[in-house]
């Protein structure tokens, strides 16, 4: 039951063990329900109520629930925990036996404990998705699907201990604009439940009981802070552009169709990067053609006339694994976005449809993520074409010149990129991705986590180059990434020349300001000079140095996510 | 207690379905019961344990049962049993 990725989280108590007991028993009579429910949909359908029957007499097995009780109370283990390890030696016994009927039978032990497991982590869910008080979170790793449900208004802050600075929370904490503190290692473990806590996002610290002044102390700089990004959002009608005069483009990152509103008003021109994993989450029927157009217009026409910028699903990596029984020793280097699509094109085409048909409706254009081959592009053009002469036969409005760009993430995508430009209309450079890339570092390790850093020369050199050959077709190259979000890099991503920088909202005051105190040679000169430098560090300090004091040291002195 | 064997006549012998059937019906019993081929045995109404029996045509099953409708239990399984589940 790897698939299930459940935790194991031991229990200390009696009393918790009483607990996980109860609530697996409440698990298996909702497993119950929603298999009778399952069987009454399917009605006259034997072979399947048949399934269904075979699915309930597992949920009922005595032996199931006697050794599930005993892995809690001897083995003082959560229930998910014990639900899959008591399953995963049912499914081993079954795949062992000679008779292949039975081996087969395995597959439904497994489907049964993922719904047992669904239910128990649901419930979880469910009371983050009911904070009635504002709290602080504090996790091993919060899961997309959870964040997707958080009340936003109730979460003061997050604490988790895996995870790096681009990891799920980091990225979601920026763009709800609360404090996040990650890689903690052992928070969940220290912090108890109802302890206070304070999560200082700019230095990556977490205080657990914190001292009186402590508390006087953060909740002035608190205060403070807020009354800052305030201010910086009032001056959101000014256009953008450097000290010399130069515009500049500066572009919205965003997960959700809400968001738009939001966007137009912190003066973002246009989407940079509109996620479509998170609307797939949310609503169970999302593969349907035309939630999703409701979606993308809805974006479409509230930004208008500035583009939009939609990405094709990016699933896999660690975002959304829907792939039952898939293992992958590097889900990273596997299955994953462009290479899940082209192998579902009846998944694929339904999205492509949707974004077409929005393009009626604004500017809206295509990006593809996780590019590595000239021919996924080209796929995937082909895929378009047949969608736009299926579009104008039945009279549906669609641009059939839609720009189409792609994701520069990988190696072969950037230092390739003269090959793909002859397909492409745009590029944007993916920096977090392109990073652990180049750098083969997994991001979300708390052991390697700190050698990842978008400042590598290695790196560097790479966008300079995409940004060179997109000027010499003609084209133009944006930056979505992480990096277009942090402050010191912003003069040297000015500097290297890229058109667009597109950051998630809370964002967009920071970056809006650093544009307004660099001047275009300053950052040319400085992106020259960071190109030669050996090392991340040495890259940040001429940074630093070249624009100390230019910039309020709040929002470049902390090295810890969100802020 | 009360026991009994009984063989498994048909081709398939105890799969999935078969096994489904046992269990619905020893599950309707109050009492105990156990079912038992090569000297294993399972829980009569662990659908786990009786799928992993896997009791091909021709092997010999002892059904045990003990409690207050012990020898209804036994005789009514070892019938199902017994009638090859309605297959040949």
């Amino acid at each position: 039951m790897e698939e299930l990725r459940v935790q194991r989280l031991p229990l200390s108590t009696r009393a918790e063990a009483e607990h996980e007991k109860a609530r697996f028993e409440e698990a298996l009579g909702k497993t119950r329900t929603e298999l009778l429910a399952l069987a009454s949909r399917l009605g006259d359908l034997i072979e399947g109520r048949q399934l269904i029957d075979a699915h309930i007499l597992l949920v009922d097995d005595p032996i199931l629930k006697r050794d599930v009780h005993r892995r809690i109370s001897e083995g003082m283990l959560n229930a998910e925990y014990a639900v899959s390890q008591v399953l995963s030696e049912v499914i081993e016994r079954f795949e062992s036996m000679k008779d292949p009927y039975t081996r087969e039978r395995s597959a439904d032990v497994r489907d049964v404990g993922r719904r047992i497991i669904n239910q128990l982590v649901g419930a979880e869910k469910e009371a983050l998705m009911k904070l009635d008080m504002p709290v602080v979170i504090v996790a091993r790793e919060l899961d997309p699907s959870v964040t997707a449900g958080l009340r936003k208004d109730q979460v003061l802050g997050f604490a988790t201990d895996e995870g790096g600075s681009t990891s799920h929370t980091a990225i979601l904490a920026r763009s709800l604009g609360i404090p996040a503190v990650v890689a903690l290692r052992e928070a969940a473990e220290t912090v108890q439940p109802r302890q206070m806590v304070i999560v200082d996002g700019i230095h990556g610290r977490v205080i657990i009981d914190p001292e009186p002044d402590e508390i006087l102390y953060y909740t002035e700089l608190g205060k403070r802070y807020r009354e800052a990004q305030a201010a910086l959002a009032r001056k959101s009608d000014t256009p953008v552009a450097t000290s010399d005069g130069r515009p500049v483009e500066l572009a919205a990152n965003i997960e959700f169709s809400q968001e738009a509103e939001a966007a137009k008003n912190c003066g973002a021109r246009g989407i940079g990067l509109f996620r479509t994993e998170f609307l797939r989450l949310l609503t169970p029927d999302a593969d349907d053609e035309e939630v999703q157009y409701k979606a993308y217009s809805h974006v479409v026409k509230t930004l208008a006339p500035y583009p939009v910028i939609i990405r094709t699903l990016d699933l896999g990596g660690d975002k959304f694994l829907g792939t039952p029984g898939l293992h992958e020793r590097n889900p990273f280097l596997g299955y994953r976005a462009i290479r899940i699509c082209l192998d579902r094109p009846e998944i694929f085409k339904r999205q492509l449809r949707a974004i077409m048909r929005a393009s009626a409706d604004g500017d809206a254009r295509l990006l593809i993520p996780l590019v590595s081959e000239v021919s996924q592009v080209v796929a995937t053009r082909g895929l378009l074409a047949g969608i736009s002469a299926d579009l104008t036969s039945d009279g549906i409005p669609h641009n059939p010149h839609m720009p189409v760009g792609i994701m520069v993430e990988t190696p072969a995508a950037a230092i390739g990129i003269d090959l793909f430009l002859p397909h492409v209309d745009f590029v944007s450079i993916g920096t977090n991705d392109l990073t652990q890339y180049t750098l083969a570092v997994d991001r979300g390790s708390p052991y390697v986590a700190r050698l990842f850093d978008s400042m590598h020369p290695a790196v560097l050199r790479q966008i300079a180059s995409v940004v060179q050959a997109c000027h010499e077709a003609g084209k133009w190259a944006g930056v979505c990434g992480q990096m277009a979000a942090e402050p010191l890099s912003v003069p040297l991503l000015l500097g290297m020349g890229v058109d667009e920088l597109s950051v998630s909202l809370s964002q967009i005051p920071d970056i809006r300001e650093m544009i307004g105190i660099i001047d275009t040679s300053m950052a040319r000169d400085l992106a020259g000079r960071a190109l030669e430098l050996p090392s991340a560090s040495e890259v940040r300090s001429l940074v630093r140095t070249a624009i100390a004091g230019r910039f309020p040291g709040i929002l470049i002195d902390g090295d810890g996510a969100g802020g | 207690m009360f026991q009994q064997n009984v063989t498994v006549p048909n081709r398939l012998g105890v799969h999935a379905r078969p096994a489904a059937l046992i269990v619905k019906k020893a599950s309707a019993f109050k009492s105990e019961i156990g079912i038992a081929a090569g000297g294993e045995e399972v829980n009569g109404k662990s659908i786990m344990g009786v799928m992993t029996l896997a009791a091909g045509q021709g092997t010999e099953l002892l059904v045990t049962a003990s409690g207050p409708d012990e020898q209804r239990a036994v005789e009514e399984l070892c019938a199902l049993i017994g009638s090859g589940f309605g297959e040949d």
